[in-house]
C-alpha cells in the first residue's frame, strides 16, 4: 500500500467536503441535530398525566381523596365533569389520559366501615403509559387505604398507631434504583442516543460521499488511475472517520453537560470502543454505497439498515428481554446492541474492559467484516 | 376562466401527473424500498416490539428462609417476573446486575417472618437495574403491587380475617378499566406509529426528490419555458406521490395491520384516508420548500432527515404533549404529525368522528395551506 496515494485521496476528499458548505455543516449539524431532537423528544418519564374527575359523592372524604391525586406531581388535574357521557369525547380527543369516577355514598360507606370502590378509566393506546398510570393510581389508593385503616383500627380496637400500621401494611418495599438513581429516563436515553447517532450519521456521510462520485461520474477518474482499491477505500473513508471521531467527543460533551448524565467508566476505554464502533458504522456506509447508484437510494437504504435497527432492535427503547425469541436473535445480529451495552456500562455502571471485553470484541469483528465486504465488492472494472 | 381554459388546466395537471408516475415506476430500487417500508418494516415494528415487562429475571438474597419469605418469593413469577434462584451475597448480586444477567435483586432480611408474626413492620429491599427506564419503572411498579398484596394477605391471615371479612373494613377498591386497548397489545400502538412515521418520511422525501431531480438534471429549464405555471409543475408531483403513498397506506392497513395484528377499526376508514391525504399534502409542502433550498438530491435527503427527526419526536407518539417542556409544547402545535398522530389513533382505536376531531382537522388544514403556499412561492421566486 502506497500511503502517498492514500494521502492524496484523503486530501482531495477533505477539500471537497470542506468546499461544499452545506455538506460540511451537515457533517457536524446532522449528528448534533439528531441528538438534541431525540434527547429532548423522547422521554419515558410518566408525569403530569391529564385527568378529569366525576365526583358523584361530593363530600369532604371524596374531596380529600381527590386532593391526593391533584397534588401528586404525576397527575395534572383538568377539571370536574357532571356525567359519565362527558368523559368519552375528552378521552377520545386525548384531552385527558384517564378519568376517575367516585360513586355516590362513597363517604357514607367508608365512615360506616364498609368497602367501597372507585372506578378509573385509563386510555390504553400506549400500553406502557397506561400500565404505569395504573400503578400510580393504585399506589395513591393504597396509601389512602392505609391511613383510613389505621384511624379505623385505632378507634375501634384501641391499639397504638404503630401497631395498627404494622397490621395494615406489614411489609414495605424499599426500591433501590441502580445506575440511574433518579430514575431519569434522560440519563439512559441521552447516553444511549450516542449509539443511535453514531450509527446513523457516519454511514450517511460515507454513503453520500462515495455515491456522489458515482452519480457525478467522477469515479471514472479513480477507475482509470493507478491507485489500488484498498488505497482508494482507505483514503476516501479517512476524512469521514475523522469527522466521526470528532463528533464522538462533541456528543459525549453534550450528554454530560446538557443532559447532566454522569460518566462513571474509563474515558480512554470508552473512546477506544467508540472509535471501533465508528469504524464499524463507516463500514456500513461503504457497503451501502456499493449496493446503490443514486444518492436517494443510498439514503433510503441507510435508513433501512441503520436507523431502524438502531432505534428498535438495540435495546434502547425496547428492552431486549421483552422481545420475542425471533426478534431477540435478530437484534444480536446488529452491532448496535453491543455498543449500547458498552455505552450504558461506561456511563451509568462504571464498567470497564473486564466486563465489556466481549462486546468490544464483537464490534471489532463487525468492523473487520464490513470493511472486508466493502473491499471485496468494490471493483475498478464495473460490470456495465 | 372559461370552460376551455379550465379543461386545459386540468389536462396539463393530468399529463404531468402521469409523467411523474412513469418516472417513479422506472426506478425499481426506489419502488422496492417504498414497498419495504409499507409492508415488512411496519410488520417488524408491530410484531417484534414489546414495551412491557415479560419474564424479567429476578434473584433473591433470602436471609430468612422461612415460610413467609418463600411465599413472597413465590409471588415473583411469570408473566412479569421470572425467579432465577437464590444467591448468597451482595457482591454476587452486584456482579450479576453489572453484567446485565438479571434485572433485579430482592433482599429479604433476617427474622422476616418473626417480625411479621409479632406485628412489627418489615422492609424488603428491591434493587433494580434502571439503565433501561421502561423496564426499571415497570419492575418497580409491579414489585410494589406484589409486596403490598402479600402484606395485606399476610395481615389478613394473622388477624384471622379471610377475604370475605375484609369487606367490612373501610377500604377503597380500585376498579380500573383500560379503554381502547383492554389487553394492552403493544403491536397496535407500534404498528400504527411505524405506519405514520413511514408516511411522514415518504411524503416529505418523494415530492422533494421529484422536484430537485429536475433541478439537478437541468430539465427544470425545459419546464420553465413550457406553458406550465409553477403550480402546474409542482402540484402534479404532490398528486402523484400522494397517490403512491395513499396506495401504500391502504396496502399496509388492509394487508398488514388489520389482518395480522387484529386491529379492530373503531372509527371510519374513509375519514382516516381523508385525514391521511390532508397530511400528505401538508408535509409535501415542507418537501417542496426543501427542494427550493437545495441543489442536489444529497442535500435534499440530509435536510429531510434533519427535519424528520424533530417532526417525529414532537409528534406526541413517544412522549405526550403534557409531559414535554413548555417550549416544546408550543413547537408541537406547528408539527403536522402531531395532529395526524392524534387523529389516527383517535379514529382507528378510539372510534372518534369529525365531531370530536374538527379542531385538529382545521389546524392541519391551516398548516397545510401555509406550508404548501410557502413552498410554491419559493419555487416561483426561483424559476418564475
Amino acid at each position: 500500500m502506497n500511503f502517498n496515494r492514500v494521502w492524496a485521496v484523503t486530501y482531495k476528499e477533505w477539500r471537497e467536503i470542506f468546499r461544499d458548505r452545506l455538506f460540511f455543516a451537515m457533517a457536524f449539524v446532522l449528528p448534533i441535530g439528531i441528538f438534541l431532537a431525540v434527547g429532548f423528544g423522547i422521554s419515558f418519564d410518566v408525569e403530569k398525566i391529564n385527568f378529569a374527575v366525576l365526583d358523584q359523592d361530593n363530600t369532604a372524604t371524596s374531596r380529600n381523596f381527590l386532593h391526593r391525586l391533584m397534588d401528586s406531581r404525576y397527575f395534572d388535574y383538568k377539571g370536574h365533569v357532571q356525567s359519565e357521557r362527558e368523559l368519552d369525547p375528552l378521552l377520545a380527543d386525548s384531552d385527558i389520559r384517564f378519568a376517575i369516577i367516585i360513586p355516590p355514598r362513597f363517604e357514607e360507606q367508608l365512615l360506616s366501615g364498609q368497602t367501597t370502590s372507585v372506578q378509573s378509566l385509563i386510555d390504553g393506546v400506549f400500553p406502557y403509559r397506561a400500565e404505569v398510570a395504573k400503578g400510580y393510581i393504585s399506589a395513591i389508593i393504597a396509601n389512602f387505604n392505609e391511613q383510613s385503616l389505621v384511624t379505623h383500627s385505632v378507634s375501634k380496637f384501641g391499639i397504638t398507631k404503630q401497631q395498627a400500621m404494622a397490621q395494615v401494611s406489614p411489609v414495605r418495599l424499599e426500591s433501590r434504583y441502580l445506575y440511574n438513581q433518579a430514575l431519569r429516563s434522560q440519563w439512559s436515553i441521552s447516553s444511549g442516543f450516542m449509539m443511535l447517532v453514531l450509527m446513523v450519521a457516519p454511514p450517511f456521510l460515507t454513503a453520500l460521499g462515495v455515491v456522489r462520485e458515482k452519480e457525478n461520474g467522477s469515479i471514472y477518474n479513480i477507475y482509470a488511475s493507478t491507485i489500488s482499491r484498498s488505497e482508494f477505500i482507505l483514503g476516501k473513508l479517512l476524512p469521514y472517520l475523522l469527522i466521526s471521531c470528532l463528533n464522538i467527543i462533541i456528543l459525549w460533551w453534550l450528554v454530560m453537560t446538557i443532559f447532566g448524565t454522569p460518566f462513571k467508566g474509563h474515558p480512554f476505554f470508552y473512546y477506544l470502543a467508540s472509535v471501533i464502533y465508528v469504524i464499524c458504522t463507516t463500514g456500513v456506509g461503504l457497503v451501502v454505497s456499493l449496493l446503490v447508484r443514486t444518492q436517494v437510494a443510498a439514503v433510503m437504504l441507510t435508513i433501512v439498515i441503520s436507523f431502524i435497527p438502531a432505534m428498535l432492535y438495540s435495546g434502547l427503547l425496547v428492552p431486549i428481554e421483552s422481545m420475542g425469541t425471533e426478534t431477540q436473535i435478530e437484534s444480536h445480529l446488529f452491532p448496535t446492541l453491543y455498543f449500547l451495552r458498552v455505552t450504558w456500562g461506561s456511563f451509568l455502571k462504571g464498567l470497564g474492559w473486564a466486563e465489556l471485553w466481549f462486546d468490544v470484541a464483537a464490534l471489532v469483528f463487525y468492523a473487520i467484516l464490513l470493511w472486508v465486504i466493502g473491499f471485496l465488492n468494490f471493483h475498478k472494472r464495473p460490470s456495465e | 376562466m372559461n370552460n376551455h381554459d379550465f379543461l386545459l388546466w386540468w389536462e396539463r395537471i393530468i399529463a404531468m401527473t402521469l409523467k411523474e408516475l412513469k418516472q417513479l415506476f422506472r426506478d425499481p430500487v426506489l419502488l422496492l424500498i417504498i414497498a419495504y417500508f409499507f409492508t415488512l418494516d411496519v410488520y417488524m415494528a408491530g410484531s417484534g416490539i414489546n414495551l412491557s415487562l415479560r419474564n424479567a429475571s429476578v434473584m433473591v438474597i433470602d436471609h430468612d428462609h422461612s415460610a413467609a419469605s418463600r411465599e413472597l418469593i413465590y409471588r415473583f413469577r411469570p408473566p412479569y417476573f421470572d425467579f432465577k434462584g437464590e444467591i448468597t451475597g451482595k457482591n454476587e448480586a452486584e456482579a450479576l446486575l453489572n453484567k446485565g444477567r438479571i434485572l433485579a435483586v430482592l433482599d429479604i432480611p433476617e427474622n422476616f417472618q418473626r417480625h411479621l408474626l409479632q406485628g412489627l413492620p418489615e422492609a424488603v429491599q428491591f434493587q433494580v437495574d434502571t439503565s433501561n427506564t421502561v423496564l426499571g419503572t415497570l419492575a418497580t411498579v409491579y414489585a410494589a403491587e406484589i409486596t403490598a398484596g402479600f402484606g395485606q394477605d399476610f395481615a389478613g391471615k394473622r388477624t384471622d380475617m379471610n377475604t370475605g371479612q375484609m369487606a367490612v373494613l373501610p377500604l377503597i377498591q380500585n376498579r380500573y378499566r383500560v379503554l381502547y386497548n383492554p389487553n394492552r397489545i403493544d403491536s397496535w400502538f407500534m404498528s400504527i406509529m411505524e405506519l405514520l412515521t413511514v408516511t411522514t418520511m415518504l411524503s416529505m422525501m418523494l415530492p422533494a426528490a421529484a422536484a430537485v431531480r429536475e433541478k439537478e438534471r437541468g430539465t427544470i429549464e425545459q419546464l420553465a419555458v413550457s406553458p406550465l405555471s409553477s403550480l402546474q409543475i409542482l402540484f402534479p408531483k404532490v398528486i402523484s406521490m400522494g397517490m403512491v403513498i395513499l396506495f401504500g397506506v391502504s396496502v399496509c392497513l388492509f394487508f398488514i395491520i388489520i389482518p395480522i395484528f387484529d386491529l379492530p377499526v373503531k372509527g371510519s376508514i374513509s375519514l382516516f384516508f381523508a385525514v391521511t391525504a390532508l397530511f400528505v399534502f401538508t408535509t409535501s409542502g415542507i418537501g417542496l420548500f426543501i427542494a427550493t433550498i437545495s441543489h442536489s438530491l444529497g442535500q435534499v435527503t440530509m435536510l429531510v432527515i434533519l427535519l424528520l427527526l424533530p417532526i417525529i419526536l414532537l409528534s406526541g407518539a413517544w412522549t405526550p404533549p403534557e409531559a414535554m417542556p413548555q417550549a416544546l409544547q408550543w413547537a408541537m402545535y406547528i408539527s403536522p404529525l402531531y395532529y395526524y398522530n392524534e387523529m389516527s389513533y383517535a379514529i382507528l382505536l378510539k372510534g372518534a368522528g369529525i365531531d370530536v376531531l374538527w379542531d385538529s382537522i382545521l389546524s392541519l388544514t391551516a398548516l397545510g395551506a401555509v406550508f404548501f403556499n410557502f413552498g410554491v412561492w419559493r419555487f416561483r421566486r426561483q424559476f418564475g
